[in-house]
């Protein structure tokens, strides 16, 4: 089964597929300059309680703050 | 791009000739530098690195402006080869703009630890451009760039951008077709993991640890600067002494007096006492070059983010805090990634709060005359922690004023050995750096000092009657509530230009040096007045400099007015709270 959700519901150390960016225009270019673009999978390498959480992208690390990552909309298989 | 190493390989190209200028259609400086590529003398400009051609930061902003006001002969665009998926859509939008770049794939000796191969041939082959694979870092593969740069230069033209933004829809087709590319004829595993970084990030970011362990740092970086610094310094002095008693002091006889005493008691002696701070200066930047170049700084951003949130600025404003800590201006510089104007404006607003090295000469010199080897660590501790509540606070007044929507998305680059030529070169540009604002702003400065406090002729120097006193008298109303006496105030007029004259002025003004000087401090202020005197440098302006990057930064007067207000009315507010706080508890 396919769940739709954002990026930052996910827990440590689950991967999703990103499906869009939900976000004005400027906002989807920088995060789509960022590595964070459709098809692309992501994974939550660390999610703590406070602060920004770190996702890697293929090659890439990158840090982001949740209410960010919530913009970034996947599907997660069950 | 950032984090590929492109500063490194502008150093190797260009040794460490470059210098700072001005381009037509950018508002900012960049780095360029003159050499001799293929028989002819080229000029090399360092572009900021950026992720995309048509983002909206200043960065990416000053890249569009510089392509299409200045004739370029050739363009290197330098990319990781660990991250080529990420990054190759940038080089085929660089491709559109119909110029063809030199592609150069850098960090390649990592990516071959990682098992990532790339086969350069066969995307030269379907770019349609030279693919050098290189090591800008060990010099791997550096003549073959330098080869296919020089073999590019051909007639200068400037670029017409035009063509990009009408195609900026056309980006999902570059993406698609840099993966193509990247599945012909790159090859790695599946997952890039990265064990020795996922091994140190497990301890450094660790959600309990990561904030202790990252102050801990901190505070062993501050304490080896002054540690290994002092003994450095004392060695300057001596030598500096030594010269003085071998060479200078003989002409005592020869020269006439009030020459003599200009050119050695005040400038000789004034330049001299800032000249031994030189090696304490040197060792903090080269540990945080040290500490920069080992992708620490980006940890640091994600372990403050949250705290910053709460601040309204985010966790590069902290890393910029602590760049800070160096020089305010690069720091201030720093900024220019940041795309909202408000979020930039308040990190610049707080950034002259920073605890500079200038400012931290001042204070090793203040520490050591009046407070016991015991407490002037600790007064030095009470001063960073003035600094970041100052910086604090200035985020807390004004960020319901400046508020910012830009997404907090950062890199999170491998820990990399720092390399000890980067960190030597970056040394020398701070040395460069100094004896240039010694040449202009010191020397200048001390030789006012001096004229202020020996004329009118007649005055006893550095007494009553000289021009210095009369301003002391003249600012006393605004300084005497805060305990700062009518000289010293005459010194903060001066250390209102740059904070490394203070202590040259004080020698100019007084003729002494060394614990004589350290003596006449102890007349002029007691240990209270100290620290209040050490809160006002802190607060009351940076430097010129600092004000004049603010005012270039931010293009606006109205913001380096307020800035400048702001810092003013703080310093005086807490330096009298303190002064007459401290009073009337009896201090």
């Amino acid at each position: 089964m396919k769940n739709i959700d954002n990026l930052s519901s996910l827990r440590k150390g689950q991967t999703a597929l990103i499906t869009g960016i939900h976000a004005p225009d400027s906002t989807r270019q920088r995060l789509q300059s960022m590595g964070l673009r459709t098809g692309r999978e992501a994974e939550v390498i660390r999610r703590p309680r406070h602060g920004p959480m770190q996702i890697r992208i293929g090659s890439m690390n990158l840090i982001m703050r949740r209410c960010d990552a919530a913009r970034v909309i996947i599907s997660t298989q069950q | 791009m950032p984090n590929t190493g492109k500063s490194t390989f502008f150093n190797r190209l260009t040794g460490s000739a470059s210098r700072v200028a001005n381009w037509p259609g950018v508002t900012v400086d960049l780095l360029s530098a003159r050499v001799v590529l293929g028989g002819d003398a080229v000029e090399v400009v360092d572009l900021p690195g950026i992720y995309d051609l048509h983002g909206f930061s200043d960065d990416e902003q000053v890249v569009r402006s510089f392509l299409e006001n200045n004739p370029i002969d050739a363009i290197g665009v330098i990319l990781n080869a660990t991250q080529l998926d990420h990054q190759l859509p940038l080089a085929l939008q660089i491709c559109k703009l119909g110029i063809r770049p030199v592609l150069l794939v850098n960090m390649i000796d990592e990516a071959d630890q990682l098992g990532v191969r790339i086969d350069a041939g066969a995307l030269s082959a379907d770019i349609g451009c030279p693919v050098v694979l290189l090591s800008a870092r060990h010099g791997t593969g550096f003549a073959d760039a330098r080869d296919a740069i020089t073999g590019e230069l051909r007639d200068a033209r400037p670029v017409s951008l035009n063509a990009l933004r009408e195609n900026l829809h056309a980006d999902d087709e570059l993406v698609q077709h840099a993966e193509a590319l990247i599945s012909k004829s790159v090859s790695a595993p599946s997952k890039l993991v990265r064990k020795m970084t996922e091994r140190i990030d497990h301890v450094l970011l660790h959600p309990v640890l990561g904030l202790p362990l990252f102050f801990l740092a901190m505070f062993l970086v501050f304490q080896a600067v002054y540690t290994f610094g002092a003994p450095l310094q004392d060695g300057v002095a001596y030598v500096l002494d030594v010269f003085r008693g071998w060479t200078l002091e003989p002409l005592e006889t020869v020269l006439p007096s009030g020459l003599y005493g200009f050119l050695v008691d005040g400038l000789y002696d004034g330049i001299g006492t800032v000249a031994s701070f030189i090696p304490v200066i040197i060792l903090f930047f080269f540990l945080m070059a040290i500490v920069e170049d080992s992708g620490y700084l980006a940890r640091a951003a994600f372990l403050t983010d949250s705290l910053m949130a709460r601040l309204g600025l985010d966790g590069r404003g902290f890393v910029m805090i602590l760049m800070g800590f160096g020089c305010n201006v690069p720091a201030l510089m720093g900024t220019r990634v940041m795309r909202s104007r408000a979020l930039r404006l308040l990190s610049m607003l707080v950034i002259p709060f920073s605890l500079c090295s200038a400012r931290l000469q001042v204070y090793l010199f203040i520490t050591t005359a009046l407070f016991t080897a015991s407490q002037a660590p600790w007064v030095l501790f009470f001063m960073y922690l003035a600094s970041f509540s100052a910086a604090f606070l200035t985020a807390l007044v004004f960020g319901r004023r400046l508020k910012s929507d830009e997404p907090f998305v950062l890199e999170l680059p491998p820990y990399r050995q720092p390399v000890l030529k980067q960190v030597l070169l970056r040394g020398w540009h701070e040395i460069s750096h100094f004896l240039r604002r010694a040449s202009t702003f010191i020397i200048s400065g001390v030789v006012m000092v001096w004229l202020l406090t020996h004329f009118p002729t007649g005055s006893t120097p550095g007494g009553a009657g000289t021009y210095a006193s009369m301003l002391g008298q003249w600012m006393k109303p605004a300084l005497d509530p805060i305990g700062i006496s009518a000289d010293m105030s005459v010194i903060l007029l001066f250390g209102f230009v740059a904070k490394e004259i203070v202590i040259g002025a004080l020698v100019a003004m007084t003729g002494l040096d060394g614990s004589a000087l350290s003596g006449y401090l102890a007349t002029q202020m007691d240990t209270i007045q100290a620290i209040s005197f050490m809160l006002f440098v802190l607060l009351y302006t940076p430097c010129l400099s600092t004000l004049a990057t603010q005012l270039s930064e931010s293009r606006s007067v109205k913001f380096a007015s307020i800035s400048l207000a702001w810092s003013l009315g703080l310093a005086w507010a807490v330096s009298f709270s303190f002064y007459q706080g401290a009073r009337l508890l009896g201090y």
